[in-house]
């Protein structure tokens, strides 16, 4: 029950505000009014209605989560298995990363056009830094003992990486996964907000530009509400592959 | 995405060997464009790139969308940071005040930072105050949550030893809480950085705003593809830059934590 | 001095987590006296320090400060703890430390140079005041801990196991200096610890708890003097009789059996 304190609180107040101190404003408006908007936009079927532009949103981020994570944990593994690969490919990580994802929407714009291929493309380059960094840091945590039993076993490099490395690495791979899905559905959401006409984002900036301040609050909260329920049941899958991997109940890193 | 292993990347040293690796990719993107793989429309040569940045740059317009687009990372992130800092700083401080709106803050904590911007264009217009504020209030989110942990995982020994000594509330959010946070606060404010070019760009895109964002964009709406590379290779130099200061500063403020 | 005695114990019971951590407990602690607790683990002796430095309130009967009940800590009471790594700032220097009590007892800036000089003498840390607490061995640290204690000028010092986490030699050396700056400044101690050999060593009256208690075996077991002569040797008084027939009486309060 207290966690829904404040933050009712919070909308109580904007419901007051909207309702009696700025009525008819073109900016905010009050829940309730936000909630029956939303009601409506729900029975809506076709390309407006929120079925359809969550859809694209979900799907667009997961393909290009999927693109991302594939190249990047690949990669990851590579390097962070191989010191010389790591080292190799260094500067050009250095110079490639710092390059900001919404830099890319012009790009993928022009190659692409509008829709999901260029969605996807931009979650894609977003996604597969952090998952290549964390893979080849997940790789390098291996414990050291674990690899000394390895070397102690006999076991060779194929066995020794997919007996012992792959399977300790798992339970950090799943908490790079989790925080990528949460990266990739903010990435998506940016780019449906800069250009691409589909999706939550646009459907939030079509109502901010039609002055439907009710249903553009409806959309944020409901990206909030998309976000956080995505987020809680990766969590969850992070938890129990973490559990059945054998690690302790706590002390995992969120 | 406040993962500190993000920030401080893969540590190493650039060798021959990885030299050789970039100019390996620098050879593949000339044969790319040059032999007609991809389209010249969507992959300029690497010489057409570098000609339109350094026309650019010497006419004075590159540079000019370059210093508009940092001064409003910059402003927007030094904003985000005080404020960030300060509101975190109340927050954390009281227990009380963590139990009853954490939660609010872990369920804003997912929300794109631009999501707010269509309040933003409601409230403000089309205008450079309207993008300097959603960059503001977007970056201002990694500050506050690290300041906020920072200040929670004070040990409950230095809690003691500020009851001990019968420390006020203001006096142990400076003299205790708010050095125990600045590691967090620091890597917040990094995260904080990399969230003001992002908004700051979509403000421009969005809003028309004279800056590299709004460069890009008409450049690909042009066909202009050299350009929007130029413009792509400053934008991936201002992230590296402000990154590399902002660790530089990092290291100097937390001497006390390497001996 | 007829005066109330520095710190009095009235029947004070404390209830922890539904437990019964000390049963209905009395004593007096005269000013300048070095009082040790000694008991098995879970005997309360940490509680009952706590709960007369003012962390916690007894759950029945009054713990009494010159006769007026302990409502919360003081500055007049100092504590130091097991744990030293943890009680100090690591982003501070020793004697950023030794500074941060005298900033909360509100001590001009002019004059917080000389004190922090002076106390950092008295525990021969002088040589290193700038350096970081990380710098320094577990030994040093906890000697800063202990500056830091004296800086506040306390009348009363509560000492909680603060040799445990330490090698045999650094304790001992730091046995020998707590002792001779309780002699000098005429400090009042209350010191836990597991150790009987160090407690009959320091202290002037030893008493010994009892875990589990129960209506016909309370919490205090044993209260017992120590009538050796002041100053004290590492190896001469461990082969004192009345040292050896110390320990061997209180030997067992211990949780030996």
């Amino acid at each position: 029950m207290r966690p829904w304190v404040f933050p009712l609180l919070l909308l109580a107040l904007l419901e007051a505000a909207a309702r009696w101190l700025v009525p008819g404003s073109d900016a905010l408006a009050p829940p309730s009014q936000a909630l029956l908007a939303f009601g409506k936009a729900l029975s809506a079927s076709g390309d407006d209605s929120v079925l359809q532009a969550t859809a694209f949103t979900l799907s667009s981020a997961a393909l290009g989560l999927l693109l991302g994570a594939a190249l990047g944990v690949t990669l990851g593994l590579v390097l962070g298995l191989s010191r010389r690969a790591a080292a190799m490919g260094f500067l050009s990580i250095e110079v490639l990363r710092p390059v900001p994802s919404v830099a890319l929407i012009p790009l993928a714009m022009l190659v692409f056009g509008f829709g999901y291929r260029m969605e996807i493309s931009v979650v894609a380059f977003a996604t597969f830094w952090p998952l290549l960094i964390l893979t080849q840091a997940a790789a390098r945590q291996v414990e050291p003992q674990l690899l000394e039993v390895a070397h102690a076993l006999g076991l060779s490099a194929w066995a020794r990486t997919t007996q012992i490395v792959l399977p300790a690495m798992v339970p950090r791979l799943f908490i790079a996964l989790r925080l990528g899905v949460s990266f990739a559905l903010v990435v998506a959401v940016t780019v449906e907000i800069a250009a691409n006409p589909s999706g939550m984002g646009y459907a939030m900036m079509i109502a901010q530009q039609s002055l439907a301040p009710d249903l553009m609050l409806a959309w944020l909260a409901w990206i909030g509400v998309v976000g956080f329920a995505i987020n809680a049941l990766t969590l969850r899958l992070q938890r129990a592959i973490a559990h059945r991997m054998g690690e302790p109940r706590t002390g995992v890193a969120p | 995405m406040s993962s500190a292993v993000l920030q401080s990347s893969t540590r190493g040293r650039a060798t021959t060997e990885s030299v050789a690796v970039l100019v390996c990719l620098l050879a593949l993107w000339w044969l790319a464009s040059h032999l007609q793989w991809v389209s010249k429309v969507f992959l300029p040569t690497p010489e057409a790139t570098l000609e339109s940045l350094v026309q650019g740059l010497s006419t004075g317009e590159l540079a000019g969308f370059t210093w508009d687009t940092v001064v409003r990372m910059l402003l927007g992130w030094l904003l985000a940071s005080a404020i960030g800092t300060a509101l975190g700083a109340l927050i954390g401080a009281s227990a009380t005040a963590r139990t009853w709106i954490a939660p609010t803050l872990e369920f804003l904590r997912p929300l794109p930072a631009s999501a707010v911007m269509p309040l933003a264009i409601s409230l403000f217009g089309l205008s450079g105050g309207m993008v300097l504020s959603v960059v503001a209030f977007g970056a201002m989110w990694p500050v506050l949550l690290a300041t906020v942990h920072g200040l929670a995982s004070v040990h409950v020994r230095l809690r003691e030893v500020a009851t001990a000594l019968q420390l006020s509330r203001t006096a142990f959010v400076f003299k205790i809480g708010l050095p125990n946070a600045l590691p967090d606060i620091l890597a917040g404010m990094r995260l904080s950085m990399t969230v003001s070019l992002i908004v700051a760009v979509v403000g421009e895109m969005i809003a028309s705003q004279s800056g590299l964002g709004q460069a890009i964009l008409l450049a690909a709406r042009s066909f202009r593809a050299s350009e929007l590379f130029a413009g792509i290779v400053l934008l991936g130099a201002i992230g590296f830059v402000s990154n590399a200061l902002l660790a530089l500063l990092e290291h100097q403020f937390l001497k006390w934590q390497r001996h | 001095m007829s005066e109330s005695p520095l710190l009095r114990f009235d029947q004070v019971g404390i209830h922890l987590g539904g437990r019964e951590i000390l049963s209905p407990t009395s004593f007096e602690v005269a000013r300048g006296e070095f009082v040790c607790i000694i008991g098995p683990s879970g005997c309360g002796k940490t509680t009952l320090l706590r709960a007369a430095a003012g962390f916690l309130q007894p759950s029945g009967g009054a713990a009494l400060r010159h006769g007026k009940p302990i409502t919360g800590p003081s500055r007049e009471v100092a504590f130091v703890f097991q744990d030293y790594g943890r009680a100090l700032l690591p982003w501070r220097t020793v004697a950023g430390n030794i500074s941060l009590a005298l900033e909360a007892a509100g001590v001009p800036a002019q004059q917080r140079p000389d004190r922090i000089a002076k106390v950092l003498d008295t525990v021969g840390l002088g040589a290193h005041a700038t350096k970081f607490p990380a710098q320094l061995s577990g030994g040093m640290q906890q000697r800063v801990q202990i500056a830091r204690c004296l800086a506040q000028e306390p009348e009363l010092m509560m000492m909680d196991e603060p040799f445990g986490a330490l090698d045999a030699m650094t304790r001992e050396s730091l046995q020998d200096e707590v002792s001779r700056l309780v002699r000098s400044t005429g400090l009042t101690v209350l010191f836990v610890t597991h150790d009987l050999e160090e407690a009959i060593y320091l202290s002037d009256r030893v008493i010994a708890l009892r875990a589990n208690p129960t209506a016909d075996k309370p919490s205090l077991a044993a209260m017992v003097e120590v009538k050796i002569a002041r100053p004290r040797d590492q190896l001469l008084t461990k082969e004192h009789p009345e040292f050896l027939r110390l320990r061997r009486e209180l030997y067992g309060f211990l949780g030996h059996h």
